[in-house]
């Protein structure tokens, strides 16, 4: 039932039961938390998230407060900023203050509120405080560092509410307690990397992303994950360095309650470096690199040649755009058009959360625009899409966005970062991908090569 | 709302202004008396033979050419945080970072270039710097080379320069 609730002195509407928190990050009122995530739910240990409710003597933690009716709510006063200032010292009682090393800085909550709440003098002195292990490779490409630590458990509440594996646990007590693993045991699940996300300090980063870039260099584009059918969001950070090329430093999951929630997998998460190495980037024709006149020529020349027995070979990947595109020019040429998706079906690697056994971002479209799936059958030309199968042909052309080995004649074009497209994912949902990657030389699109190509 | 006139007082109104003479002599007056000091007494002259002779005032102040300092081991000062390439306008600091292995610290910068050509000497870097491992105390003003390439400072070259005020590491706790 939805009841009314004032906060600092405003109406708002929330379900009765449902945690104060909530209603305060939906409302976006400011209140600081370190342990409480919508995915894992209230654990009221860091005790930031102080507010004070009228009737009760002393300030309560929002994260474990449930709306009542004509709940009256103060989330800002001299007391409340007091309080928070004080929790604050004591969170960073034995912290390093290694903002200098530390890959968190930047994007880091102690740091934020620390300039919100904060701006204390420690009464602590760097000598004085406990010294734990900084440098603790966990496993799954996550590294530890126990003295940046605030101790909200959410690590320890993503293996065992999350992924189910409770590798984590917090042993020791007081000022010895820390995150750690079992003896001798690691990380061992396929979504351990969301860890590096979740914790809301510098303990838990990344090995992969670790001292590569400073986060504020960084720029953002929303786009979608395809490693598989699943169509998790993503957020692609990437940066062009002064006088070299724009570069893809990381993806992160990108909230979307429909798809993926908080999190993706870590192969998807790894998957922009198969996106950046090994990319072709000049046209070549027989070991010899072509200019681009000479290469519609040729192209044109062999269409002619193989008139009749012409089959356009599409990628599950590509965008919907780019599919309907080619088909239509498949149509224009008279050439034969299929899809193959028997390669990219995959049950090793499926699982119940978010990795699908289709592991091609756009296997839906190719489903539902009822393409043909199988190899292609023709004995003459063959120009392929993207695709990364080896097929047998007379004459093979290649739009590739990366480099094909024994390819005889190879057309680069622009990666999915490179352009904005939409994708159908497994659900039939329909998700746009921005264009992050600016590159110094780009190559052409897809659709741009079938202008120049002559449609 | 009532506006405030000031009214300024206007020179040159006046018939000894208006002949000019007097203010020439003024002038004239002073060209003469420093020739008058200059020939009596060569050592008062103004004027640097430079290069023969190297300027002596410089001061701690002076925003010379940058240093990476050492600590105490030794080992460079520097952790790679960017805080100089972030705080950099003319953005001519290219930092790349790696693990430190030898347990001092954590993190190290592997290569460390500035290029001097683009720096404007703003000395922003060096406040930026939470380690102190960025200076611009080492008194050198003045920079030659053959090529663009030699302007460019590498990480060896920028701990080799020696400060020129006596204080040779890193002040920062680490």
């Amino acid at each position: 039932m939805m009841v009314q609730v004032i906060v600092d002195g405003k109406n708002y509407e929330a379900e009765e039961g449902s945690l104060l928190i909530d209603l305060l990050i939906k409302e976006q009122i400011k209140v600081p938390y370190f342990c409480y995530h919508e995915a894992l739910g209230a654990d009221g240990n860091c005790r930031m998230c102080m507010v004070e409710i009228a009737g009760q003597k002393r300030p309560q933690i929002a994260c474990d407060t449930l709306v009542k009716p004509d709940m009256e709510v103060s989330s800002k006063s001299e007391k409340i900023e007091k309080v928070h200032t004080d929790i604050l010292e004591l969170e960073l009682i034995n912290h390093p203050v290694d903002c200098p090393t530390c890959d968190q800085a930047g994007e880091c909550s102690l740091q934020d509120f620390y300039m919100d709440y904060g701006l204390h003098e420690s009464k602590v002195r760097i000598e004085e405080k406990v010294k734990h292990d900084k440098h603790v490779d966990l496993g799954a490409n996550v590294m530890l560092d126990q003295e940046r630590c605030v101790l909200c458990a959410r690590c320890t509440r993503f293996t065992d509410k999350i992924t189910h594996t409770h590798e984590l646990g917090i042993i020791g007590r007081g000022d010895e307690a820390k995150v750690s693993t079992m003896p001798g045991r690691k990380l061992h699940n396929p979504y351990a990397m969301n860890l590096v996300d979740i914790c809301p300090v510098g303990a838990l980063t990344s090995k992969d992303f670790r001292f590569k870039q400073r986060v504020w260099f960084l720029e953002t584009a929303n786009s979608v994950c395809h490693g598989c059918a699943k169509g998790c969001n993503i957020y692609i950070d990437h940066h062009k360095i002064k006088y070299e090329d724009d570069m893809i430093y990381r993806f992160r999951p990108r909230r979307n309650d429909a798809v993926n929630g908080f999190f993706i997998c870590d192969a998807g998460r790894l998957s922009y470096k198969l996106l950046q190495n090994n990319r072709q980037t000049m046209i070549r024709h027989k070991d010899e690199i072509i200019s681009e006149e000479k290469s519609i020529a040729l192209y044109q020349s062999l269409l002619k040649q193989y008139k009749n027995s012409i089959t356009v070979v599409i990628d599950a990947n590509l965008y919907n755009e780019e599919i309907e595109a080619l088909v239509d020019y498949a149509q224009r040429i008279g050439a034969e058009v299929c899809a193959p998706l028997e390669c990219y079906d995959d049950t090793e690697f499926a699982d119940t959360m978010l990795k699908s056994a289709k592991r091609a971002a756009n296997y839906e479209k190719v489903v539902k625009m009822g393409l043909d799936r199988t190899m292609p059958k023709t004995s003459g030309l063959i120009i392929n899409f993207n695709h990364t199968e080896t097929f047998y042909a007379e004459m093979q052309i290649d739009f590739s966005t990366h480099q094909r080995p024994n390819a005889s004649f190879i057309l680069p074009i622009a990666a999915y970062s490179e352009q904005s497209g939409s994708l159908t994912n497994e659900d039939g949902l329909v998700q746009m991908c921005e264009k992050a990657v600016h590159k110094n030389s780009p190559s052409p699109t897809l659709r741009e090569w079938l202008q120049k190509v002559g449609l | 709302m009532s506006q405030k006139i000031k009214t300024v007082k206007r020179y040159g109104e006046r018939f000894q202004d208006k002949l000019y003479l007097p203010a020439i002599y003024d002038g004239v007056k002073v060209t003469f008396k420093h020739l008058f000091d200059n020939v009596t007494d060569m050592n008062a002259v103004d004027t640097l033979e430079y290069p023969e002779e190297q300027p002596k005032d410089i001061s701690e102040r002076y925003r010379g050419l940058h240093r990476l300092t050492h600590r105490e081991d030794g080992s460079e000062a520097c952790v790679a945080c960017f805080m100089c390439a972030t705080a950099c306008p003319s953005n001519c600091i290219f930092i790349e970072a790696e693990e430190r292995e030898d347990g001092v610290d954590e993190k190290r910068p592997k290569s460390f270039f500035i290029d001097t050509l683009e720096c404007v000497f703003c000395g922003y870097c060096v406040e930026a710097c939470p380690c102190d491992a960025i200076r611009m105390d080492t008194g050198i003003f003045s920079l030659t080379g053959n090529s663009r390439e030699d302007f460019v400072m590498g990480k060896e070259q920028l701990l080799s320069h020696k400060g020129a005020f006596g204080e040779e590491n890193s002040r920062a706790r680490t």
